[in-house]
C-alpha cells in the first residue's frame, strides 16, 4: 500500500501554500533562498529515506506500539510529550493562517470565532476516528481536489502574463550563501514522512525505491511551482510586497469561459477541504501519540481534556495572532522544526538499530 | 450510547455558531455594485483626485435599457473619497465586481500617483484582474459612455479590454496585476491603454508609455500595433506595402517576434531582433501576379524593419521599456550591479531588426 506513503508526503506539498512557505522564499530569492531549495531537496529526500525506512521493519506499527513495551517509560513520556508538539503548532499556523485567508477573502464580515468553531467542530470529529479512516477520508480529499488545482497550477504555467524572465532573473542569484531560514521552510514540503510514525499502521510491506524517486519529482515540481510562479506573475522585485503570494497569484489568473472568471475563489474552495485534513492528519498524530503516552486505555475525561487544550490553544492563537506576527513566528519555528525532525529521524535511526542489534 | 453523545456534543457545537453570527452578511439587494472606477485630477478645488464609481443599477424587468449611476467626491485618496461616496448611496458599498479602473489623462500625466495605484493592490476586494486604462479626456467622460450595444453597464469596455469581442491588433489591454508588476520591476515599464471617449462610442487604440512614475510617451495606433506584434499578443492586423504605384494589404496570420541581446567585448552593444511574419495577401490596387510575390515580400520586409527600429529608437530616446529588454539583461547576467550596466548599456544601444515576410495565400483570386 505504497499509495498512502505518498499522500502524506503530496499533502504537504499542497498545503505549503498556507503556511507561508511561499512567502519565505520569496523574501529570500537574492539573499540565498535559490541555493536553499536546491539544498534542502537533497535533505528532504535523505531524511524521508532514513525514517521510511526505518519504521518500515516495523510493518503496521505505529510509534506508540513499537515502543509500548520500553523498559524506559519516562523516557518514552518525555520523547512523546516533546515531539508531539511539533504536529500541533504545525495543525496550529495551518489552521490560524487558514482562517486568517478565510476572513480576509471569503467573509470578512463573519467573526473570525464563528469559522474557527466551525473548522473545529469538523477537526475534532476526525482526528478521533481511527487511523485507518482518517486516511481514507485524507485520500477521497485528495482525489476530488488534486486534479483541479493540478489544472490551476497548468493554467498558470500556460499564463501569457507569466514572466520567465522575471524567475531567471531570480535564477541568476543562485550563487548567493544559502540562508537557513530558506532551507528550513524549504524542507517543510518533504516533511509530510514524518506523520508515518503514526499512520506506518497501515503500511503494509517494504517501501519501494520508486517512491522516493517519485518524492524527489514532486519535491522539485512543488518547490519550483511554488517558488517561481509568483515571481512570474508579480516580479522579482514586486512579489515580496504580498502578504499571500500564491493567493495573489491565483487571483491573477482569468477564465475567461468558466462560470466563475474569478480563480481565486475556486482555488480558496479547493484549499477549504485541504487544509482541513492537512490540520486534522497532524493533529491526529499529536493526538495518538499523546495517548500512546498512557499506558492504559485513554479515558473519556482525558480525552475531553485534551481536545479542550485544543480548542483553547486555537481560540488564543486566532485572538493574539495577525497575520504579520504569525508570519514572523512561522520563519523561526520552521528552523526549530527542521531541528526536530532530523533529531527524531536519527534518535529513531539509532534506537532502531540498537534494538534490532 | 457512546456514539449518541458524540453526536450531541457536534450538534451543540454546531449550534452555537448560530450564536456567534449576529449580523454579518448582507443580502444582494442591500448592497451596490461597482462596475468601474474612475480617477480625476479634482478641479478648482484644494484636493488632489476627483473620484468617481460607477454603480450598476438592477432593474425589474429585462426590456428596460441597461441603468447606471455615477457618484463622484473630491479627495485627497481613494480611502478618504470612498468613504464619502458612501455617505452619499443607500447601500453598502461592493467593490467585487469592479473590472474596469480609468486613470484620468492629467492624473497619468502627474508625479506621485504610487498611493492610489497601491490602493487598488492593497483592497482585498478589487480584483486583480481588472483592466487599468487611461481615460481621454478624463476618466468621468470615460465613464459616462453608453454605447448602444450595450446591455449590461460598462460591459462594451469589458468586453473591448477583454479581448472577448473584438480582437485587434491595435488595442494592449492592462490587468491590474500586471501594472503593479511592471510598476516594480527594473527593466520592464509600465503601458496603458487610451480610451478616448466620443458620444457613443469608444476608442482604443493608442497606448500610453509610463516610466515608474508618470505617463511619458503616448504611441499612434500603427506604433501601437508594431508594439503589440513585438510583445508576441496579437496576430491579426493589417500591413499596407507600397511598390511604385501599388499598394497591397497583408492580412498578417502569424507574427513571432525574438529578441536578443549582445554584448560583444570592445564593440558596441547592439540587440537582434528577429520578426517573422506569416499572412495573406487581401487587398490590391493592381493585379499582382503570383511570380512577383516574392518581390513585394522583400520591399514589405524592408518597410517593417524600418518601422519598428524607429519605433524602437523612439522608445529608447524617452529612456522607457515597455518590452522588457532590461530584464532579459538582468535574467541573463549572474552579477549583482547588472541593473546599473543596463543604465549605462541602455541610451546607446543598437537596434538591428530583422524580419522576414511570407505571403502565403492571394485569398480566392490569384
Amino acid at each position: 500500500m505504497n499509495r498512502y506513503f505518498l499522500y502524506l508526503v503530496l499533502l504537504n506539498m499542497l498545503v505549503n501554500v498556507i503556511i507561508f512557505v511561499p512567502n519565505i522564499l520569496i523574501q529570500y530569492r537574492f539573499e540565498g533562498a535559490v541555493m536553499g531549495v536546491l539544498i534542502a531537496i537533497p535533505i528532504g529526500v535523505a531524511l524521508n529515506y532514513l525514517l521510511s525506512t526505518t519504521i518500515n521493519k516495523f510493518p503496521e506499527q505505529g510509534m506508540p506500539e513499537i515502543i509500548a513495551n520500553s523498559k524506559h517509560r519516562w523516557l518514552k513520556i518525555i520523547h512523546f510529550c516533546g515531539i508531539q508538539w511539533i504536529w500541533f503548532t504545525a495543525g496550529l499556523i495551518t489552521l490560524v493562517g487558514f482562517i486568517d485567508i478565510l476572513d480576509r477573502f471569503i467573509n470578512p464580515e463573519m467573526p473570525k470565532m464563528a469559522l474557527l468553531v466551525i473548522y473545529l467542530a469538523a477537526i475534532f470529529l476526525i482526528i478521533q476516528l481511527p487511523t485507518d479512516r482518517v486516511m481514507y477520508f485524507l485520500e477521497i480529499v485528495l482525489f476530488l481536489n488534486t486534479p483541479l488545482i493540478a489544472f490551476i497550477i497548468f493554467k498558470a504555467f500556460t499564463n501569457d502574463y507569466l514572466s520567465w524572465d522575471s524567475m531567471l532573473e531570480v535564477g541568476t542569484h543562485i550563487f548567493e550563501r544559502p540562508s537557513l531560514k530558506s532551507i528550513a521552510a524549504a524542507t517543510y514540503c518533504f516533511s509530510g514522512y514524518t506523520n508515518l510514525i503514526i499512520f506506518n499502521r497501515l503500511i503494509k510491506g517494504r517501501l519501494k525505491i520508486w517512491n522516493f524517486f517519485a518524492v524527489f519529482l514532486l519535491g522539485i515540481f512543488n518547490l519550483f511551482t511554488t517558488f517561481f510562479i509568483p515571481i512570474g506573475f508579480h516580479g522579482s522585485d514586486g512579489a515580496q510586497e504580498f502578504q499571500y503570494p500564491w493567493i495573489s497569484t491565483a487571483d491573477s489568473l482569468r477564465l475567461a469561459y468558466s462560470p466563475i472568471e474569478r480563480v481565486i475563489f475556486l482555488f480558496l474552495m479547493f484549499y477549504m477541504s485541504i487544509t482541513l485534513i492537512s490540520i486534522s492528519v497532524h493533529w491526529h498524530v499529536s493526538f495518538e501519540l499523546i495517548k500512546g503516552t498512557f499506558k492504559e486505555k485513554i479515558s473519556k475525561k482525558k480525552n475531553l481534556l485534551i481536545l479542550i487544550f485544543y480548542a483553547g490553544c486555537s481560540v488564543a492563537g486566532v485572538i493574539f495572532l495577525n497575520t504579520i506576527l504569525l508570519n514572523k513566528i512561522t520563519v523561526y519555528w520552521m528552523i526549530v522544526r527542521l531541528g526536530f525532525e532530523i533529531l527524531l529521524v536519527v534518535i529513531f535511526f539509532i534506537w532502531t538499530r540498537r534494538w534490532t542489534a | 450510547m457512546k456514539s449518541i453523545n458524540n453526536w450531541k456534543s457536534l450538534v451543540l457545537a454546531l449550534l452555537s455558531v448560530m450564536l456567534l453570527n449576529g449580523c454579518g452578511f448582507k443580502d444582494i439587494d442591500k448592497r451596490f455594485f461597482v462596475v468601474s472606477i474612475g480617477v480625476d485630477t479634482a478641479k478648482n478645488s484644494s484636493k488632489k483626485y476627483l473620484v468617481s464609481l460607477k454603480f450598476a443599477v438592477p432593474s425589474s424587468s429585462k426590456n428596460n435599457p441597461t441603468e447606471f449611476m455615477i457618484v463622484s467626491e473630491k479627495a485627497d485618496t481613494m480611502s478618504e473619497a470612498v468613504r464619502i461616496i458612501k455617505t452619499k448611496v443607500d447601500k453598502e458599498i461592493d467593490f467585487s465586481h469592479a473590472k474596469v479602473i480609468v486613470f484620468g489623462d492629467e492624473v497619468a500625466n502627474q508625479k506621485g500617483n504610487s498611493g492610489i495605484n497601491y490602493w487598488f493592490i492593497r483592497r482585498r476586494d478589487i480584483q486583480s484582474i481588472a483592466w487599468v486604462a487611461i481615460g481621454k479626456p478624463s476618466a468621468l467622460e470615460v465613464l459616462k459612455v453608453q454605447p448602444k450595444s450595450e446591455y449590461i453597464p460598462s460591459n462594451a469596455l469589458f468586453l473591448a479590454l477583454g479581448r472577448d469581442g473584438s480582437e485587434t491588433p491595435y488595442t494592449i489591454s492592462e490587468y491590474l496585476f500586471d501594472f503593479k508588476y511592471r510598476l516594480s520591476e527594473r527593466g520592464l515599464d509600465p503601458l496603458l491603454p487610451i480610451i478616448k471617449a466620443e458620444k457613443e462610442i469608444f476608442e482604443i487604440n493608442t497606448v500610453g508609455l509610463y516610466n515608474k512614475s508618470q505617463m511619458k510617451l503616448v504611441l499612434n495606433p500603427e506604433e501601437t500595433k508594431i508594439l503589440n506584434f513585438l510583445r508576441n499578443r496579437e496576430e491579426k492586423s493589417a500591413n499596407r506595402v507600397t511598390k511604385g504605384k501599388t499598394v497591397i494589404i497583408i492580412d498578417t496570420q502569424k507574427v513571432k517576434t525574438k529578441y536578443k541581446i549582445y554584448t560583444p567585448r570592445g564593440k558596441a552593444p547592439y540587440i537582434k531582433v528577429l520578426v517573422s511574419i506569416e499572412g495573406i495577401l487581401e487587398e490590391s490596387t493592381r493585379r499582382v501576379p503570383n511570380e512577383k510575390l516574392s518581390d513585394y515580400e522583400k520591399i514589405a520586409e524592408k518597410s517593417i524593419n524600418k518601422e519598428i527600429e524607429k519605433l524602437l529608437v523612439k522608445i529608447q530616446k524617452a529612456n522607457l521599456d515597455p518590452i522588457g529588454f532590461g530584464l532579459r539583461y538582468r535574467s541573463r547576467h549572474f552579477n549583482n550591479d547588472d541593473w546599473e550596466e543596463w543604465k549605462r548599456i541602455y541610451p546607446t544601444i543598437k537596434f538591428k531588426v530583422k524580419s522576414k515576410v511570407q505571403i502565403e495565400d492571394t485569398g480566392l483570386i490569384e
